[in-house]
């Protein structure tokens, strides 16, 4: 990557080639007022708020001018600040101040910087011609006159949420945003994911205070009180004061347990006052370090359980737990204190929690749902915070909890954590590609991982590797180029060693370089072996239906079945009518496994949901909290089609015959004994297994017939 | 292409009826707002039932100059009674026919020199469901100097290039020739070529602008009308020396006739096999087609002009990249003037020596411009680069009406502003001595006012063409042109201070700064040139209330 030297109000910047004048500012402590370009969305360069010199005959918005080298950058001359001012001012002068942004949480951000301008009564004559209010939406207010088309809820509805609803309309002074052929809101296509809304830097597009998110317990937080916290600071009042219940005050006694390790949780806490400890309630479960490439089976069964098998033997090292700090394994306590974050990860990768956090002394926390997270950290400043901070704990912490490391000399350590990166990558991403030139060695921290070695026929999947697991030493000491293919099975985040570092480290530790090239050439071995004897085994591409994923699968025996559809019916009475299973999906050997929500380990739907409503409750089941605004997404991510959204009746509106939906999936009939399908089964065919124990079974016992794959009508994902 | 099927729905039901537009979306698999953002940006598309005559008419400069406010309040008042579905009277951006001023648009037809007996008829007609017969211009064939083919082959340029493939040697030649953009940017083409020529990848395209819309500007129509060849040769050559293999004559919907002539220049040349595959039996392709504009003056607007035909919004792009480089559906892309294509083939035909002699005191080549307003003959002509200002506006164009005197001319269009013609009178009409005169040559597009008329009047009557034709992307533009067209309503009658002197003058430099196309950097510059050459004739409407001219109302 080439890189750009420029200056930035005279201080010298260095940035990769394509960067833009704003980021680079950015990246280097300098921040610059803008209205338009929000840091998760493209840059367009409408609001010409951002505008800066950088020399050429016009003053140019440094959102979309690409930095270019010796360019001479001013951010805030005498000349910049003057014409931002007339801007913000041509603004304000067709502006309802307050608008309802304003007057709710007090953050409109075109009155607020307005205001730092000293911009009070804009000498300019307001707009004659009004663009008028609309109300159709039962969610979402709509002031046209507040609207300053700065296309952030365009590009919300369009690129992050693919909704493509909102757009602008008209031309020049008439131009305005509208939804579809210009309906009213409530009329129109929306779907009221609220995107636009958390979006928009005004009152144009403000919450109707209808849907209500719950945090039960705890005490709500007043959106003032909320932004006077860095953390939230930058965080849409709009938004927060649509979740008010997203985001709830906790307080904890001293000795209390906030969360407990292994708890499936959906929630992040941030620390307002007090100190906590962090442990391990039960260390054995935590040690999970793969000496050599488990078997297939092996591989398989330490998927479906998160439970890794005890390692003997006593290490020193470090435990990767769920936290900005790595436990020490010889005394597994460390502490967080006020205005740290803990849970984030969990938060977000869904994951079960990775350690117990007890109060060390009387605490006040802030708990938070996954939307407010997601949103807080499309912030890239307050996101390079919360990682600098990780890093710096984190990584030395982390090198030592490998055993294979456990001989590194403290002062290598050291130095080592400073030149290895801790890398995060989503779903589907690639880590390594066979056959690439091989530059870097990988330990899994968080997340599963795939190798996959490449063949003419397709790809075979030679190992899943998990916590505490690493690659990359194949293509670095034998090969040269990368062995296998490595894919991110859900959020992974891996600490990458770089070619120069890892070599340095063989030299300087020969019993390091030693156990890495047995462990090399075994992999070769089992690979090579490993090739041959499954090539013909169909358990592979039945893995890759996505069933590893599933916490609890309903199975139906064929041999038993009478096709009666009893199941069916009896989850439609369970359900007000509307089945939640579809009696058709994939077969393996004698069992269906038919379309019905699977609560995966690595829940899909939960990504992205605007309002936190699909989630888990302190247990792997999903659940979709009635809280659900309807907006589709969930059942567009789910990969296996068993979420339905079904019209939710009695809510069609005067003006149009609009009726709002809900995303429904199977909820296992929690507040029934048994799931209503089990229980009505009068064949004993439907059964809820957890898949791990049931085809370790099947596998074991032999039973495993010849690939018996029938896609079926949802075929999963490929 | 989405504007065509467009077109079509509104063909046959005279606007963009929602069940149609759905049904379109659907095929086309686009979301509704996309279809819903053109049809409100465009000015040829409806969104609403039209009603039996539409009436348009044109009150920019010329026409404006011509009684076009009298006429269309006149119309508006004779008709209201009538009701909106039966006729709808509405402003309309210039229509390019400035030399038979004042003009207007029934039912989207075209009609020139209209008084208000003739609109009148035309549009009881309609009602009445009589075919009047359209009105028929005449087009006398014209001797030109430009034209290198005068009663030879044509096309001699082009099939010399395609013999000799020596497609550096054009670049080379163009440079020597000094040849610039004839938009009115002046920007030497051996550069814009040469960048797209180098330029990586395989797909390049060219574009011709025809846009022409430019209150004044009408030099392109009389290009198109009267050397289409000459257009068509100079576009294939530059699609051959820069690469592309497709390009679009890109033309507003209102010269219906020009697209017509250059529609059948196109077939013939597809017919003699200087255009399509393997043009004339070489391994060379070019593909041309007429990208027919759904109307607004931004998209003369090179970039806005790319976004149109992807089918978007004419936004214009933020820049650089420059299209040279990103430009149509991402590709380098060469985007040029009719003009600067017609004389393409004239350098290449008659040598740089012949271009260099037809320019006067050391300019080269020939002018095209139009000269419209308080003038006997307004016309376009074919001049000498670099004649002066008097030869055109009182020789060419016969200068005011009754002896009256020349008080000023604006020598781009709306956006130069007016200067004294006294001052200026001699001034050589080329690109370096006006921008040495502190003025510019622009697309010469000369706009001529006698004595009688007064300064602040025409300026916001530009300042409102440039209001009306924002395209509302940045801040500075879209609100700071409706600002200056408050201000300076207010000072036309008699609401004005010092300070709000000084608050147009701030808000001219920001959107000269801050906006981010050439439309919004050029709105004020009618006021501040006022300012410049007229100051004592704005101060007395500001300071005095008074308009000396005895034009503007001066009281609310």
């Amino acid at each position: 990557m080439k890189t750009i030297e420029l200056t930035i109000d005279d201080k010298p910047v260095v940035v990769e080639e394509g960067t833009s004048v704003f980021d680079a500012a950015r990246m280097s402590g300098i921040s610059i007022p803008v209205l338009c370009h929000a840091q998760n969305e493209r840059p367009i360069g409408v609001c010409r708020v951002c505008t800066v010199d950088c020399g050429d005959k016009v003053l140019q918005a440094s959102c979309v001018r690409p930095a270019e080298n010796g360019m001479k950058v001013f951010t805030a001359s005498d000349k910049v600040k003057k014409h931002r001012k007339m801007v913000l001012e041509l603004l304000m002068s067709d502006h309802p101040s307050p608008c309802a942004r304003q007057r709710v949480s007090g953050d409109c951000e075109l009155e607020t910087q307005a205001a730092a301008e000293g911009i009070v009564t804009p000498r300019f004559s307001k707009r004659v011609s009004p663009r008028g209010q609309d109300d159709s939406s039962l969610v979402i207010s709509v002031d046209h006159e507040a609207c300053i088309l700065c296309d952030r809820c365009i590009r919300g509805c369009d690129e992050i949420r693919q909704n493509h609803v909102l757009g602008r309309r008209g031309k020049g002074y008439n131009a305005g945003i509208s939804f579809d052929l210009n309906r009213p809101m409530g009329n129109s296509s929306c779907v009221s994911c609220g995107e636009c809304m958390v979006s928009c830097p005004t009152g144009a597009l403000t919450n109707k205070s209808i849907i209500r998110t719950v945090l039960p317990g705890g005490e709500p937080v007043g959106v003032e009180e909320l932004k006077q916290l860095p953390f939230f600071q930058k965080v849409s009042g709009t938004f927060l004061e649509l979740n008010k219940n997203a985001v709830i005050k906790r307080h904890f006694k001293k000795g209390e347990v906030i969360c407990r390790e292994g708890d499936y949780g959906s929630t992040a806490f941030y620390i307002l006052e007090g100190q906590v400890d962090i442990f391990l309630a039960s260390m054995s479960s935590k040690q999970a370090v793969a000496q050599e490439a488990p078997s297939l089976i092996e591989m398989f069964s330490n998927i479906f359980s998160p439970k890794k098998k005890p390692t003997s033997g006593s290490r020193t090292g470090s435990i990767p737990i769920d936290a900005t700090v790595d436990l020490p394994l010889d005394n597994p306590v460390a502490q967080l204190g006020a205005g740290d974050i803990f849970g984030e990860m969990t938060c977000m990768s869904l994951y079960p929690r990775s350690a117990t956090v007890r109060a060390k002394t009387d605490c006040v926390m802030l708990e938070m749902l996954r939307n407010v997270l997601d949103v807080i950290q499309r912030n890239k400043t307050l996101r390079a915070e919360i990682e600098k901070n990780y890093r710096k704990r984190a990584l030395e912490d982390h090198l030592r909890t490998v055993p294979l490391f456990a001989s590194l000399s403290p002062d290598f350590i050291e130095d080592l954590a400073h030149q290895v990166e801790l890398v995060r990558y989503s779903r589907g991403e690639v880590l390594t590609r066979q056959g690439e030139q091989a530059r870097n060695f990988f330990l899994v921290r968080i997340g599963f991982v795939k190798m996959v070695e490449d063949h003419a026929g397709g790809e075979l999947v030679l190992a899943y590797q998990g916590k505490g697991g690493y690659f990359g030493e194949i293509g670095l000491i034998n090969r040269g180029t990368y062995a296998f293919t490595v894919t991110a099975l859900d959020n992974v985040e891996v600490v990458r060693i770089g070619v120069d570092a890892f070599n340095k480290m063989l030299e300087r530790f020969p019993e390091i370089a030693a156990s890495l090239r047995a462990v090399a050439t075994e992999r070769e071995a089992h690979n090579r072996r490993h090739s041959a004897a499954v090539s013909a085994m169909s358990l592979e591409k039945f893995l890759n239906q996505g069933l590893m994923e599933a916490n609890s699968l309903l199975v139906i025996d064929l041999e038993k079945c009478t096709r009666c559809d009893q199941c069916v019916r009896a989850c439609s009475d369970a359900h007000d009518g509307v089945t939640r299973l579809v009696r058709e999906g994939l077969r393996f050997d004698k069992y269906l496994v038919p379309t019905s929500c699977r609560h995966c380990r690595d829940p899909l739907c939960m990504i992205g949901c605007p309002v936190g409503s699909i989630r888990r409750r302190n247990s792997l089941e999903t659940v979709i909290e009635d809280w659900c605004v309807g907006c589709g997404l969930c059942a567009r991510n789910c990969p296996f089609g068993n979420i339905t959204m079904h019209e939710l009746p009695g809510t069609t509106t005067q003006k149009a015959a609009v009726t709002k939906k809900k995303a429904t999936a199977c909820d296992l009939c929690q507040d029934l004994p048994e799931p209503s399908c089990v229980y009505a089964c009068p064949h004993d065919a439907a059964k809820r297994v957890d898949p791990n124990d049931f085809f370790k079974e099947i596998i074991g016992a032999g039973t495993l017939k010849a690939p018996a794959l029938d896609s079926g009508a949802h075929g999963g994902k490929r | 292409m989405l504007f065509d099927d467009m077109r079509e729905i509104q063909h046959r039901y005279g606007y963009l009826p929602a069940d149609q537009v759905q049904e379109l979306a659907k095929t086309l698999d686009i979301p509704l707002y996309k279809i819903n953002g053109v049809a409100e940006f465009y000015p040829e598309f409806r969104v609403t039932p039209p009603a039996q005559a539409v009436v348009e008419v044109c009150t920019d400069m010329a026409c404006h100059l011509h009684g076009a406010d009298t006429l269309f309040a006149d119309l508006e008042q004779r008709f209201a009674k009538l009701g909106k579905k039966a006729v709808e009277v509405h402003r309309r951006s210039c229509l390019g026919q400035c030399d038979s001023a004042p003009a207007l648009t029934l039912n989207e037809v075209v009609f020139r020199n209209v008084s208000l007996e003739l609109a009148e008829n035309h549009i009881q007609a309609k009602l009445a469901g009589i075919e009047l017969p359209a009105p028929v211009f005449e087009n006398q064939p014209r001797e030109l100097t430009a034209d290198p083919y005068k009663g030879k082959e044509k096309y001699g340029a082009l099939r010399a290039l395609v013999e000799s493939q020596n497609f550096d040697g054009v670049i080379a030649t163009l440079k020597e020739a000094g040849l610039g953009g004839m938009g009115g940017a002046g920007f030497p083409t051996s550069i814009k070529w040469d960048v797209v020529k180098k330029a990586r990848g395989d797909e390049k395209y060219i574009v011709c602008n025809a846009d022409e819309s430019e209150p004044g500007t009408i030099k392109d129509r009389f290009i198109m009308t009267h050397l289409p060849h000459l257009v068509i040769e100079g576009i294939i050559v530059g699609a051959l020396v820069v690469g592309a293999k497709k390009g679009f004559l890109y033309i507003r919907h209102e010269y219906k006739e020009q697209e017509h002539i250059l529609q059948a220049e196109i077939d013939e040349c597809r017919r003699i096999g200087l255009l399509g595959e393997g043009i004339l039996g070489s391994d060379l392709n070019f593909h041309l087609e007429i990208f027919v504009s759904p109307g607004g003056y931004i998209c003369g607007e090179g970039s806005a002009q790319l976004e149109a035909i992807e089918g978007k919004r004419a936004e214009p792009r933020n820049k650089p990249p420059n299209s040279a480089t990103v430009g149509l559906w991402g590709k380098p892309t060469a985007l040029n003037n009719v003009e600067t294509f017609a004389n393409v083939p004239q350098i290449l035909a008659n040598g740089v020596e012949w271009f260099k002699s037809q320019g006067r005191d050391g300019t080269a080549g020939l002018k095209f411009i139009g000269v419209s307003g308080d003038v006997i003959r307004p016309g376009a002509f074919e001049v000498p680069m670099g004649i002066p200002v008097h030869e055109a506006i009182l020789g060419l164009a016969g200068g005011p009406v009754n002896g009256r005197k020349v008080k000023a001319f604006s020598p781009s269009g709306a956006a130069s502003g007016f200067i004294p013609f006294e001052k200026y009178k001699d001034t050589h009409l080329d690109f370096k001595s006006m921008r040495a005169a502190g003025t510019m040559l622009g697309s010469g597009a000369i706009v001529v006012v006698d004595e009688t008329r007064c300064i602040l009047d025409m300026t916001l009557n530009a300042i409102i063409f440039f209001r009306n034709e924002s395209c509302g992307k940045c801040v500075p533009c879209r609100v700071g042109s409706q600002k200056l067209v408050d201000l300076l309503v207010g000072w036309t009658r008699g609401k004005g201070s010092q300070a709000d002197m000084q608050l147009v003058a701030d808000l001219a430099e920001t959107m000269e700064q801050t906006s981010i196309c050439g439309l919004g950097q050029f709105v004020p510059y009618p006021i501040t040139t006022a300012f410049k050459h007229f100051r004592e004739e704005i101060e007395a409407h500001v300071l005095h209330k008074n308009c000396p001219a005895g034009v503007c109302p001066m009281k609310a």
